[in-house]
């Protein structure tokens, strides 16, 4: 749209826009530069074993990161999530050593999560509490059941042929594991109902502007329980997979997990105000937090300095995020100002993307515009 | 009906009422039904090993009060244990250690207030955050393995030294609740902090800086988490990684119990310490009842759902009444938005 006079400024221009829009392609290229340097530093990094170990623990936390996704972008925060995981984790192995079949274990599993997800979002949206302090509590009241019920004790003796399939220890053909395919499958599916759906549309609705959404005819109440139960089940697949990755279930398995979806999901452009965020940039805030870990672990750092560096990155994540904004909102009123007359597109064209939260923005301008009109709650 | 309701509306209204009859009732409960809940010495050594949780929940209910939220207190206490005791070990004067401990506190306080202030991030965030570099730090100060033995006898007697019949440790916290309560009750600053939980706009039509009262308040709870480190650290002469993971939840709940409110503004210290109270009966009464403590989460979890909800319908059901009877000087007035 902006063409200005000489095509080598605007291609540079339209570069810019478009990697403001979108922080996971910058991010992206970091992690591109770190794997060069590491595999030269390193030469542990580039194995076949190292890649297999870091894909599939990037896996846990990619279901964890996006159902945190769809809980931010309605405006909520699931604390729960770690807990949760463990608990179905738990259920599920529990389901398996008592004799009973996969299906029937890991339909458990998912009615656990489903179930807890369902609480949250009544405790939030009926009773009112605070989306933190009810998540707080059921952190708690998940994680206590998991020790209460296991006693301390981790379950072990439930993994079979398949299961070492599901958790991506066996591997189905070349580097291809199960969780890689399910991954994809989630992330396309959560993908296109964000993006291509009515019902999609709405949880930006409500995480953006709740009153709006609410004069629109949004039910709020009922789409905001759904990002809650979205979120809990992908809770119990994460805990599904991580029973078989780890093939035993200590009761603590879950502990901290909570910060590695938010930072994995803020990370991807999730934004704690709501209204924001987008499946690709959950999984590529996984990849960022995976690999990370793997470099400490590998570079001889003491892992003990993980929990740091990951409450690290969780707060420039978040102060990242803030910055972008900050940017965004900048150079667009600079756009405007300096092509108001010539370039600006019609008002209605801006205003029609103004719901339209495409996870691919087609275009520079008209992507970077709206986002900052959607919350103009956050930049006051 | 208008004169019934202004009398409840006036019962409703009297501050601590809930918490005060909750703990009296639970009390009296276990003191019917466990003969063993009354033995003085039983009592001292719970109330003892609460010392620590009751420190921090005072800071977390000023940080409250002030529109915050502090994740890291319990995270920031082991540290500080960690950081004092290792300091004694090593043949730092006592005065020294205490410092430490209670300065490693204060700094992580320092740190959450300006980044939440000053970047104006998320509280939540920033705090969970800060949480996991305090806990991941106390893993690497200790090499994953307990660290024990101060030969400094001065350092141990900051916790164990009895007092007519409490310990030092408990006198403490119990100036540090008085102190708390008496700062936010009399006091400017007190009066600054639930202007700007009540609302940072109107706390900035009134001339306050806004961001400087909540650093402090910030700085406060570090403070009292680092001084809990070192109480904790003098008592048990030993500290691990992962000590006091898990205390903030304690706190938060201990302060909802105690009626403070989340939106911000409105609580008192007393009260929450009153919560605390009432948590670590349960925590002792359930003990000697046989029931196994690791369902003790699940309780603090129920406790923080249960206090919030019960808390919110009785100021809706105070300030319901209340209107009808306008004379209420006690309820604070209904802002809108704040309450959601």
């Amino acid at each position: 749209m902006n063409r200005a006079s000489t095509p080598s400024h605007a291609a540079g221009e339209a570069l810019r826009r478009r990697v403001l829009a979108d922080p996971s392609i910058g991010i992206l290229s970091l992690l591109a530069i770190a794997s060069i340097v590491m595999s030269i530093v390193e030469p542990t990094f580039a194995t076949e074993g190292n890649v297999t170990n870091i894909v599939n623990t990037m896996m846990t936390v990619s279901f964890l990161a996006i159902g945190m996704t769809v809980v931010l972008i309605a405006g909520g925060l699931d604390l729960s999530v770690g807990a949760v995981m463990g608990l179905c984790a738990g259920v599920a192995a529990n389901l398996l050593t008592q004799g009973l079949s996969m299906p029937v274990a890991f339909a458990g599993a998912l009615a656990v999560g489903a179930g807890i997800g369902l609480a949250n979002g009544l405790l939030i949206t009926k009773l009112g509490i605070p989306d933190f302090i009810a998540t707080l509590a059921m952190m708690g009241i998940a994680g206590g059941v998991l020790l209460y019920w296991t006693a301390g004790v981790p379950i072990l003796g439930y993994m079979n042929q398949t299961y070492y399939y599901i958790g991506g220890l066996t591997r189905i053909a070349g580097p291809i594991t199960f969780p890689m395919i399910l991954v994809v499958v989630i992330a396309v599916a959560v993908g296109l109902l964000l993006g291509r759906t009515r019902f999609g549309m709405m949880f930006y609705a409500v995480g953006s502007s709740p009153t709006g959404a609410l004069h629109a005819g949004v039910r709020v109440d009922r789409v905001k329980i759904a990002a809650y139960v979205v979120s809990g089940l992908m809770a119990a697949v994460a805990g599904i997979h991580i029973a078989g990755r780890t093939t035993t279930v200590p009761p603590l398995i879950g502990n901290g997990y909570e910060i590695t979806a938010i930072a994995a999901a803020v990370i991807g452009g999730a934004s704690l105000t709501g209204g924001k965020g987008h499946v690709f940039g959950a999984l590529v805030g996984a990849l960022t937090l995976t690999m990370t870990r793997n470099i400490i672990n590998l570079t001889g750092v003491e892992s003990s300095w993980q929990a740091v560096v990951t409450g690290l990155v969780l707060i420039l994540a978040v102060a990242a995020n803030q910055a972008w904004t900050v940017l965004r909102a900048r150079s667009r009123t600079k756009a405007l100002a300096k092509g108001s007359a010539a370039t600006s597109p019609p008002l209605a064209s801006r205003t029609s993307r103004v719901h339209h939260p495409s996870p691919t923005p087609d275009d520079g301008v008209g992507s970077d515009a709206p986002a900052a009109e959607r919350r103009p709650e956050t930049i006051a | 009906m208008s004169t019934a309701g202004a009398r409840l509306s006036r019962v409703l209204g009297i501050e601590g009422l809930p918490i005060v009859t909750a703990l009296v009732a639970v009390s009296a409960y276990f003191a019917l039904t466990v003969p063993a809940f009354v033995d003085g010495e039983a009592m001292r050594y719970y109330l003892n090993e609460e010392v620590p949780v009751f420190i921090i929940t005072a800071g977390m209910a000023l940080v409250i009060i002030a529109g915050g939220i502090d994740l890291s207190v319990g995270a920031v206490l082991g540290l500080s244990a960690g950081t004092s005791l290792l300091a004694s070990m090593h043949g730092a004067d006592t005065v020294v250690a205490v410092l430490v401990g209670v300065g490693t506190g204060a700094a992580f306080g320092l740190l959450n207030g300006l980044v939440i202030v000053k970047l104006k991030l998320n509280d939540f965030i920033v705090t969970l955050g800060t949480l996991n570099v305090a806990a991941g730090l106390l893993v690497v100060l200790t090499d994953h393995v307990q660290i024990t033995g101060t030969q400094d006898a001065g350092y141990l007697a900051i916790a164990n030294t009895s007092v007519l019949t409490v310990t030092s440790a408990l006198l403490v916290a119990g100036i540090i609740v008085a102190g708390l309560q008496f700062v936010l009750v009399k006091s400017a600053f007190g009066r600054m902090v639930r202007a700007v939980g009540g609302g940072t706009a109107p706390a900035l039509v009134a001339g306050i800086d806004a961001g400087r009262v909540k650093v402090w308040a910030y700085v406060i709870s570090g403070t009292l988490a680092g001084v809990g480190g070192v109480l904790l650290a003098s008592r048990l002469n030993s500290v691990q990684p992962g000590m006091a993971g898990g205390y903030e939840l304690s706190a938060i709940a201990a302060a909802v119990l105690g009626g403070v409110s989340l939106a911000g503004g409105r609580g008192a210290i007393w009260q929450a310490a009153a919560g605390c109270l009432l948590l670590a009966t349960l925590k002792q009464g359930f003990r000697l009842m046989g029931v196994d403590p690791l369902v003790f989460s699940i309780i603090i979890g129920v406790c923080i759902l249960v206090g919030v909800i019960v808390d919110r319908s009785v100021f809706r059901l105070a300030v319901s009444l209340g209107s009808s009877a306008r004379s209420q000087a006690a309820l604070p007035p209904v802002q809108e938005g704040r309450i959601s």
